[in-house]
């Protein structure tokens, strides 16, 4: 038996550096990007909402 | 390439070039870690049917990181004094190996025009008010945000801001101000108080707990669902860290962030032989976590999150951490170096927001730097997870940005590899 759990969602835009810089989380020291959310989704998902 | 792990009696497989996690029987389990075992056809089909969709021994990018003259974010070390004396503190006790001084609100001003003028097309700019203990120079910090919100505005920018402090200093206008302010405030407490206590001193030499934990407390009650972090340190001292991150959740706090120490003092120092216990101690913690969500009475640990589906995207993940390129930090004479780590070394020194200058061969350096360029991490399941880690870690550990600090890497896979035992439970607890 295997069972896909997750698998990413195909992105429209990609590479355009409007995420957030890293190193300013809560950690400081043991930066993560995969904790890190994509700006444009978030951004997007927020307008969806919003209307 | 595929990473097969097992935790408690789940078996998953994370596939690195998709980014996908399946769970697993453990024959299943066993089969693709190249073991001797017969599957059904059936089962063998279903292997087949996630390879063919591109899930499963996917082939790994060759996408470049984003690559950008584009400034970002400012560390801003207003300053470089503090009212507690950690003993483990990497910034010196706040002095960062020199006079102890604050930020003037002309250098303030300076490394704001400084930012927005180098962040091209960017719109959203992001200053972290740092120390040392930011709210020591609280007017510094007021003025500073009024006149980048004004310089936003003129040129079409807006301004994310972020307060990191050890709380000794909150009271009723500073906590009204950082709620107005800041899109995120990170507060500094360790966990139980003997643990805090042991390290986390006032000038004086008493321990800190009492004089900042209602504070605290009163801070996040009136923070309510905005962004904050109550981020704690562990040490060799403290190995059974889930009690401290459990302790902190019980004291109402849902928002939490416990790290391991970057320090080289030996009784304090993670070493690799702690990894056992550590391992074993994110297990623990893990498996509480997982319980208190489903109770409904669940808490955010920041190395738990992990968003396989609407995360960042591959670009972003092989980019390294954007210090010394599009992050940097600025020290109160306005001198400019790679981030809050490097700050004070004059060997990474990359010049200043009063003049201007700016250091074109060590940003080159830092710009350069990506997943592809840590060649250690070529074999790493969580390459995509982590971009290489902390440049300034593998540079104190092992003289190399590019050179992967070996302890750091253990932590961050153990932490992955929770982060999906969580995923898998909620969407379980989901269906």
């Amino acid at each position: 038996m295997i069972k896909t759990i997750a698998k990413p969602q195909e992105k429209k835009v990609v590479g355009c550096g409007e995420c957030r810089s890293t190193c300013q989380s809560a950690c400081k020291t043991s930066c993560t990007v995969g904790n890190q959310s994509c700006e444009r989704i978030t951004r997007e998902q927020k307008i969806r909402e919003d209307k | 390439m595929i990473h097969v792990f097992s935790y408690r009696d789940k078996h998953y497989v994370y596939d690195t070039g998709s980014g996908s996690l399946h769970e697993c029987d453990e024959r299943t389990a066993r089969y693709l870690r190249g073991e001797d075992v017969s599957l059904t056809e059936e089962e063998l089909a279903d292997i087949e049917a996630l390879k063919r969709e591109g899930l499963l021994f996917a082939p790994e990018t060759d996408v470049r990181p984003v690559k950008s003259n584009e400034m970002k974010a400012l560390c801003l070390h207003v300053c470089h004094d503090c009212n507690l004396r950690c003993k483990y503190c990497f910034a010196d006790e706040g002095a960062y190996h020199a006079a102890r001084e604050m930020m003037s609100i002309e250098v303030a001003r300076k490394a704001i025009d400084f930012l927005i003028e180098r962040s091209g097309s960017r719109r959203v700019l992001e200053v972290d008010f740092f120390g040392g203990e930011p709210l020591m120079n609280f007017d510094v910090v007021k003025e500073t945000v009024s006149y980048a919100k004004a310089e936003a505005a003129k040129r079409g920018k807006k301004f994310l801001f972020t307060t990191t402090t050890n709380g000794l200093l909150l009271d009723d206008e500073k906590i009204a101000f950082l709620n107005e302010e800041m899109e995120n405030v990170v507060l500094s407490l360790d966990g139980r108080k003997e643990v805090h206590d042991a390290v986390r001193k006032t000038v004086n030499g008493k321990g800190s707990f009492d004089a900042v934990i209602d504070k605290i407390k009163k801070f996040v009650k009136i923070r309510g669902d905005r962004h904050y972090y109550v981020r704690g340190t562990f040490t060799a001292k403290n190995l059974d860290f889930s009690r401290d991150v459990l302790f902190l959740a019980d004291q109402g706090f849902e928002s939490l962030s416990v790290e391991p120490v970057v320090t080289d003092i030996p009784d304090l120092a993670i070493r690799e032989e702690h990894l056992p216990a550590i391992e074993r101690e994110y297990e623990r913690l893990c498996d509480e976590y997982i319980r208190r969500e489903a109770e409904g009475r669940g808490f955010s640990f920041f190395h738990f999150h992990i968003d396989l589906e609407g995360g960042p995207c591959l670009q972003k993940r092989v980019s390294a951490c954007g210090a010394g390129n599009e992050y940097f930090s600025v020290v109160p004479n306005g001198d400019l170096y790679p981030c809050h780590q490097f700050a004070g070394d004059a060997e990474w020194r990359m010049g200043s927001v009063l003049t201007g200058e700016l250091d074109g061969s060590l940003r080159e350096k830092f710009a350069s730097s990506c997943l592809f360029t840590r060649k250690k991490c070529g074999d790493c399941f969580a390459k995509f997870i982590c971009s290489g880690g902390c440049s300034a870690n593998n540079y104190h550990f092992n003289g190399d940005i590019d050179e992967p600090y070996a302890v750091t890497c253990a932590m961050m896979k153990k932490r992955a590899e929770c982060a999906m035992h969580v995923l898998a439970s909620r969407k379980a607890r989901e269906n």
